[in-house]
């Protein structure tokens, strides 16, 4: 299991990162269809979000990821179209107009780095080997009910 | 019912140190349990303390959290908790967050979300903090909707024992608050307090109520360090007989003493040093203490006057290898200051060490300085705790060397520190006097339950090398009032020649 601690990444690669990647590519490989690079990662963040809500609650999950997002969107300008509904199913909006304005690769990078913020920041709020433990048990149980329920992105 | 029977009704160990024993042997499984208490009163470390103690991942702890401490900034602050093993977190602890039921006001989704988690994850322990909000959310939007508090509390208690889970709820009452529905339903109530005495805070738990089990009765102080809770039970009287000794003498390590007590202090009796400042009570003390080691026994010295450090570096300076002792194991140093220290606290640490290193003889220096490091409420009734303290004590067989300051004034000086002198089997006194001019010191034992000693007052000198016991002071009469005075030498009649 990933944790945020450096050992054994490649030196450009933080452990927040890391673990950013890995959920991501994990929501991919459980996919049989062909989702876009951007819709893994919107997914990605809905199964995270909906993880992280059942111990934080709804309110104290949606505030790391508005913080998450605040702290991304310098950087990247595809998450100007990106909005976070708290307490809705899918939890992203607008990846669609992300994509569209910005092309995937770029939407897809720019989710990706609001996982990466939000796991750094609360790996900062109550310990990286907690945050890593809870984030990868949070989403693996998120994952288990979503397959159950195969629900695919679909934004209003 | 047979006592086969009887003992099937198993009990959980808290984790917190004291709290099973003032439980009467732990928490009655699948209780359910209120822990109540105002804020900051230690209600959420206790339950963490508790769960990160039975938790496992086949039987997980569910702690469902509801309005007030976000759960983020709770664990952000229990993690600073020793007991608080981060890889349990999520696995053999799972926290569910029920905010959005309770806002939703309705007690029926509150009941049905717990009784799901609860059916799925199959726990041992459930906690819910804070029970209260869920409760004063319904009162609040709701009023007169009691009955239903009382079947939601009703049917949480029998879904939660059907499911064989041991719970806690927990929540901010205040002693009017005692006829809401769940105090009736449930098993056991912990109630948690602090008070503030003029500048200490003392901390304190009670069982107020124990289904199953037979508690302690009455309030026991507690601490909440990086350790979590301990509990330190009310010493209870002393029923237990003291441990049967041989009227072995123990060696004070002060010759002339040794002498004066009839060969020495009596092993398992209580000793009271007393004297005025400087008189040299604590170079006794540890002279009593070396003279232990020597001998291969184990001690524990308590101090309450001085840092460790220089107590150990004044021990030093007279030869007592007092600091090797304690690197050997042979000897604990320890130091209580606190200021809001309660007497069963001070016991729990002595006795914690006695049984550790089997020691055979305990220092207490001094009662004065201990005094003055409880917190003021426990003051109050020092004499009787010192009582319990002391009987505890030598009812595990150690002999217990105490020194107590005593103010010295002419004329009336006092002999022993009036407050706790009868604790004790064996009582010696030093005093300043005045001899031509000069001021001298003098010791004497007055008094050696069941035992001779010497009625006389002889003088002593503080050396580099410890207390040396001089002559006894037979030429000079009126000792006692300080100024001596040098007794007339018969005058023999001239012969004539």
């Amino acid at each position: 299991m990933p944790n945020l601690n450096n050992a054994g990444l490649p030196p450009d690669e933080s452990p927040a990162r890391h673990i950013a990647r890995s959920l991501i590519d994990r929501e991919r490989s459980g996919r049989s269809g062909g989702d876009s690079a951007a819709r893994s990662a919107a997914t990605a963040c809905d199964l995270l979000y909906r993880g992280l809500s059942r111990w934080l609650g709804a309110d104290g999950c949606h505030a790391l990821f508005v913080r998450a997002r605040a702290q991304a969107r310098p950087d990247f300008p595809a998450l100007e179209e990106i909005q976070l509904r708290r307490g809705s199913t899918p939890y992203i909006y607008g990846v669609q107009e992300a994509i569209l304005a910005h092309g995937d690769a770029a939407t897809a990078e720019a989710l990706e780095w609001i996982l990466v913020h939000l796991i750094e920041l609360l790996g900062r709020l109550i310990g990286k080997d907690m945050a890593a433990t809870l984030i990868q048990r949070g989403f693996v149980a998120s994952v288990r009910r979503d397959t159950t329920s195969d629900s695919g992105r679909e934004e209003p | 019912m047979t006592q086969e029977e009887r003992s099937e009704m198993r009990a959980l160990l808290s984790g917190v140190p004291g709290l099973d024993n003032v439980l009467g042997g732990g928490l009655p499984e699948y209780s359910f349990n209120l822990i109540a208490g105002g804020p900051g009163s230690g209600k959420t470390t206790l339950a963490h303390q508790i769960a990160f103690a039975n938790a496992t991942v086949e039987r997980p702890a569910l702690y469902f959290t509801v309005l007030g401490e976000p759960t983020l900034k709770m664990l952000r602050y229990q993690r600073q908790f020793r007991f608080f093993d981060p890889d349990l977190a999520g696995s053999a602890i799972q926290f569910i967050n029920l905010s959005a039921e309770v806002l939703e006001q309705d007690l029926g989704d509150v009941l049905q979300r717990i009784v799901g988690e609860v059916e799925s994850a199959k726990p041992g322990l459930v906690i819910v903090d804070s029970f209260r909000t869920i409760a004063g959310q319904r009162g609040s939007a709701d009023r007169g909707t009691g009955l239903e508090l009382d079947q939601f509390v009703q049917r949480l208690a029998l879904h939660l024992t059907s499911w064989e889970v041991t719970s806690f709820l927990l929540g901010e009452y205040a002693e009017a608050d005692q006829r809401n529905p769940v105090f009736t339903v449930a098993d056991g109530i912990i109630w948690l307090s602090q008070a503030t005495d003029r500048n200490s805070v003392v901390r304190k738990l009670q069982v107020v109520k124990a289904r199953g089990c037979a508690p302690m009765p009455g309030l026991h102080t507690f601490r909440i360090t990086d350790a979590g809770l301990q509990v330190f039970p009310r010493i209870p009287e002393q029923t237990r007989k003291r441990a049967p000794q041989k009227r072995e003498r123990l060696s004070t390590g002060v010759s002339g003493l040794d002498e004066m007590m009839g060969g020495g202090v009596i092993a398992g009796d209580a000793v009271m040093l007393t004297g005025p400042a400087g008189s040299g009570k604590s170079t006794v003390a540890t002279q009593f203490m070396v003279a232990g080691l020597a001998n291969g026994e184990t001690g524990v010295i308590a101090v309450f006057e001085e840092y460790p450090e220089e107590y150990l570096a004044r021990a030093e300076t007279r030869d007592h290898d007092v600091g090797k002792a304690i690197r050997d194991g042979k000897l604990e140093l320890i130091y209580l200051r606190p200021l809001d220290l309660s007497v069963d606290e001070a016991l729990a640490a002595i006795l914690e060490a006695v049984e550790r290193l089997r020691a055979r003889r305990v220092v207490i220096d001094s009662l004065s300085g201990f005094e003055v490091a409880l917190a003021p409420t426990f003051r109050e009734d020092f004499r009787e705790s010192l009582y319990r303290l002391v009987g505890t004590l030598t009812a595990t067989g150690v002999t217990v060397f105490m020194t107590a300051e005593v103010s010295e004034g002419f004329p009336d000086a006092r002999f022993t520190s009036e407050k706790v002198s009868f604790i004790t089997d064996e009582i010696i006194v030093q005093r300043y006097i005045e001899i031509e001019g000069e001021l001298r010191r003098v010791i004497a034992v007055i008094k050696m339950r069941g035992s001779d000693h010497s009625h006389e007052f002889r003088a002593y000198e503080v050396t580099p090398k410890g207390v040396v016991i001089g002559s006894p002071l037979a030429e000079y009469d009126g000792i006692i009032t300080g100024v001596p005075t040098l007794r007339a030498r018969p005058v023999r009649a001239r012969r004539r020649k």
